[in-house]
């Protein structure tokens, strides 16, 4: 066999391995860089892939809880409100335990976010860096809400628990430097949370804008205007 | 190198709806994507349970993956593999970032970094029916321990460092174990 025939040989069977998902260390990384670069080592993985999907057959079907289904479509669905001046894909994913070092994955639920009819919002030029704002103000939880300008999405990661009781919503809301409380909606108790924002809304996100929770009657302020405590705020500034 | 793909996973609903439904997905449908899920959340489930061994994280990751299929259906393509083959995968890719994310096991200590940000994010897939139809007698063909080992890396995430453990074995053996197995397979499924 020639050098160059054992090496493609050597490839393809890595590319074996890291279909597996077995590597570790150097030789993942190896895999991962081939896998990045090279449209042949990608393919060769694919392959693997395909055949050892086989082993599926072995995997006996397990019905999954009744409600999965209606978290799922809550997430997926797409919301449209107000005539088209805030259109928000809700994407709640899971929160992933490393980022906070948090403890224990709850059951992740729906965040909703009941929009209103929002004030006339000033049009200001699209931020253009990601910002992050910690809210420290709450005792018993730290939330940390990081905003995305490209994809206009803003995560909130929430851990501990929020004070309020089953009869109040939490809402949410930017407060533009010098401006009013503008509503991004109410939360329902998910850890983390993916809200992607119409233009009109993503533009308030601006280093200095605040970002606030209040508890409020359930499902959110009747006024439009936040009428409950601050139990958490904190300020937005570049991530 | 031509490639089609029709296999149906035993005892799962026939590919033909299944893609009748991904592509309605696709263009938004949500009462196809509901149809979907009750056809094939069953078999993830079961994939997701079988990978992380406890219900909340594999309903975690079994919401995580049908929020990706909603998002990415569209770039499901029906001729390099079957959609229930490619909804497997979507489900065990995020079951393994999740799996790797809890445990950091690893030969040396950067490893779990780079293992958690998405060792096998990539979701595309080739099935080959030739390949697959050769397969379980390919798998025969090796010794049992081997067998054994190429499964149990596939289906419980385990990796070289954690089955070298399992065994009792140095992880340069079980290094030459899984890749002499891996050499044979593909000797097999070339003949």
């Amino acid at each position: 066999m020639s050098d160059d025939r054992r090496d493609m040989d050597d490839r393809n069977i890595l590319a074996g391995e890291h279909a597996l998902g077995i590597l570790a260390g150097d030789e993942l990384r190896r895999a991962r860089d081939l896998d990045a670069s090279d449209a042949g080592f990608r393919a060769d993985v694919e392959r693997w892939i395909g055949r050892f999907a086989t082993f599926f057959d072995d995997v006996a079907a397990v019905e999954p809880p009744q409600d999965l289904w209606s978290r799922i479509a809550a997430v997926a669905s797409p919301i449209r409100v107000s005539d088209n001046v805030v259109a928000l894909r809700r994407k709640v994913s899971l929160w992933r335990g490393s980022a906070l070092g948090m403890t224990g994955i709850a059951a992740a639920l729906a965040l909703f976010l009941l929009f209103r009819p929002p004030a006339p919002i000033p049009v200001q030029p699209a931020p253009a860096e990601p910002m992050v704002a910690v809210l420290g103000d709450a005792q018993e939880a730290k939330v940390v809400a990081s905003w995305d300008p490209d994809r206009r999405q803003l995560v909130m990661a929430i851990s501990g628990k929020l004070s309020g009781d089953q009869a109040h919503s939490h809402e949410l809301w930017v407060i533009p430097s010098g401006g009013k409380p503008v509503s991004l909606g109410t939360l329902s108790g998910a850890d983390q949370s993916h809200v992607r924002l119409a233009d009109a809304l993503a533009q308030l996100l601006q280093q200095g804008a605040t970002i606030a929770i209040t508890v409020e009657p359930r499902g959110g302020s009747p006024t439009g205007g936040p009428t409950g405590p601050v139990v958490a705020s904190g300020q937005l500034k570049p991530a | 190198m031509t490639i089609t793909m029709n296999r149906d996973m035993n005892d799962g609903p026939p590919s033909d709806e299944l893609r009748a439904l991904m592509r309605a997905t696709s263009d938004g449908d949500m009462q196809a994507f509901e149809t979907l899920y009750g056809r094939t959340s069953g078999k993830l489930y079961g994939i997701c349970l079988r990978l992380l061994g406890n219900e909340a994280e594999a309903q975690d990751v079994l919401q995580d993956t049908y929020v990706r299929v909603w998002q990415k259906s569209a770039s499901f393509d029906g001729d390099k593999a079957s959609p229930i083959t490619w909804l497997a995968i979507v489900a065990r890719n995020k079951a393994i970032d999740r799996l790797r994310q809890r445990v950091p096991v690893s030969e040396d200590v950067n490893a779990a970094d780079d293992i958690a940000d998405g060792g096998l994010s990539a979701i595309e897939v080739i099935e080959n029916r030739q390949d697959s139809e050769r397969l379980a007698g390919c798998l025969e063909e090796l010794e049992e321990r081997t067998r054994d080992l190429i499964r149990a890396a596939f289906l419980d995430g385990a990796t070289y460092p954690e089955l070298a453990e399992r065994q009792g074995v140095p992880l340069g053996t079980m290094k030459s174990w899984i890749r002499r197995g891996l050499q044979r397979l593909r000797g097999c499924l070339e003949r």
